[in-house]
């Protein structure tokens, strides 16, 4: 019995070792595009989900497949992964910073259309040349339409306005230069003054009488008295109010929301429109604040006067006491 | 005198292959050592040549072949090549040489794992399919082998100590299980 087993098992071997030489011949020959590719492919599919569920269970335990690959990879593999590695690094550095400039632009974009800007795009390109100044370099000029004056705001706010202009480039002052001046107000109360720069790159908003209510957090935009800036452009936050007694002025410190040396993208406001303009109301609005701040001024200093000999022999006490520390 | 249980054996045949088809596609890519990969045809169709033996083992053995190359990237024909002789090998001295013998059927499975490795990978290297003969030998034919032997222990142990004194693979325990069969 078993030797009828074994001679049938050889007419099998026989007949099935020959098949298997022919498919494998086959097989080499035509690769995956002969008939038995096909049957593959068939095979394949008939068993992906099966892989699937497979897979999925395995997911978990990924991880230890992954760690006994990193064990027994061969040094050639290694180096092969580690300049992949490298190379992808690298583009992902591209892609994030891509990706970085797509949405300040987009921003740009958003804060152009709900302000209805007339504007163009440009590049900041370099920093300040010298130490005394706070300026970047854009890479539109006059060739673009660029002008002296034109105000320049990034996706945060506005940044500064152009001093001078080339052929292809023009330079902008920003806010923080000393020499920069514009006219802002405090969103919340409309207490309008000047926004100046200072030689230590700090913002101040003065001119605010100390009538008008500031307090610490507000937002400051621009007032577009001067005719050069769109109103309601976002320009800081207000983060110290100090009333000194006897002063005229607030003494307020504000920091601007945009940072030139953080931003890529700006936009150049080329014109304005007559709704982007301080309007009549605007302006008389203004003036009533001053004038009010002056008359009550004036009316402090009538009728006040013996506390402000009070005050100043405070003062002076406390100066003496320091003087004496 | 030894008694076939056909219905029985065509049972555990078709329990045996799913089993192992599902171990083989699911499984099976999921567990690797090294470069290797748990060869689930060569477990079943050891088992078959060693429970069975024969022409049914050898026929076994080439299908597990096939479907082991239709489920891979490499030449079809080749490891239908290599479990048909295997298949023949090991079921050379009659049928259900597992029974009782669990020592045995581990030793000769292991042997033939590992030739049947080597001999796959050597003409995957001799059809270009791998790159050296270091990488062939200790990134492939050693984990693929050990990968195997641990797939087919639980298998060996289920046929060799538990089959020969209790409940089928069929699910349905046959009466003519204490007698070995």
């Amino acid at each position: 019995m078993g030797n009828a087993k074994q001679s049938s098992g050889g007419r099998a071997l026989v007949v099935c070792a020959v098949v298997s030489v022919i498919l494998f011949t086959v097989s080499c020959q035509t690769g995956d595009e002969g008939p038995l590719g096909m049957v593959r492919g068939a095979f394949q599919t008939v068993t992906s989900p099966i892989r699937h569920v497979g897979a999925l269970a395995a997911a978990p335990f990924q991880g230890l497949g992954n760690v006994m690959t990193n064990l027994t990879a061969d040094q050639a593999t290694l180096s092969e992964l580690e300049a992949e590695n490298a190379q992808l690094r690298a583009r992902n550095v591209e892609l994030e910073e891509a990706a970085q400039s797509a949405e300040r632009l987009q921003d740009l974009l958003d804060l152009r259309d709900s302000n209805d800007l007339q504007s163009t795009a440009a590049r900041i390109i370099s920093g300040s040349v010298d130490s005394w100044s706070s300026t970047v370099t854009i890479d539109k000029g006059s060739s673009d339409g660029v002008t002296t004056g034109m105000p320049v705001l990034s996706s945060s706010g506005v940044i500064g306005q152009v001093v001078s202009c080339g052929a292809n480039t023009a330079t902008v002052r920003l806010l923080s230069d000393e020499n920069s001046s514009i006219s802002a107000m405090v969103q919340s109360s409309r207490a309008q003054g000047m926004l100046e720069g200072s030689a230590t790159g700090d913002v101040s908003l003065r001119l605010v009488r100390t009538s008008q209510e500031v307090a610490i957090g507000d937002v400051v935009i621009t007032s577009g008295l001067g005719g050069v800036f769109p109103k309601g452009l976002p320009l800081g936050q207000v983060t110290s109010v100090e009333n000194n007694p006897g002063d005229l002025y607030l003494d307020i410190s504000v920091e601007l929301f945009a940072d030139a040396e953080n931003e890529g993208e700006v936009l150049v406001v080329t014109s304005l429109t007559e709704e982007q303009r301080a309007s009549a109301e605007d302006i008389a609005e203004a003036d009533a604040q001053e004038t009010s701040g002056s008359q009550q001024g004036s009316d402090e200093d009538s009728e006040d006067g013996s506390s402000d000999g009070a005050n100043q022999s405070q003062d002076d006490g406390t100066s003496q006491d320091d003087q004496t520390e | 005198m030894i008694v076939a249980d056909k219905n029985r054996d065509v049972r555990t045949c078709v329990v045996l292959a799913v089993v192992c088809l599902v171990l083989q596609l699911a499984l099976a890519p999921n567990l690797g050592l090294g470069n290797g990969r748990a060869n689930l045809a060569l477990v079943f169709a050891s088992l078959m040549a060693l429970l069975m033996g024969g022409s049914r083992g050898v026929i076994a053995g080439f299908v597990a072949g096939l479907v082991f190359d239709l489920s891979t990237t490499g030449p079809i024909g080749l490891m239908a090549f290599c479990l048909t002789v295997s298949s023949f090998v090991l079921g050379l001295e009659g049928r259900d040489r597992m029974s009782g013998d669990f020592a045995s059927s581990v030793a000769l499975f292991s042997g033939a794992s590992l030739i049947v490795s080597l001999v796959y990978h050597l003409a995957m290297l001799l059809v270009g399919q791998a790159s050296s003969f270091i990488d062939v030998l200790f990134l492939r034919t050693l984990p693929t082998a050990v990968l195997s032997i641990a797939f087919f222990l639980p298998f060996a142990y289920y046929f060799a100590r538990l089959r020969s004194s209790g409940p089928s693979l069929g699910g349905r325990g046959g009466h003519f299980s204490t007698k070995g069969l």
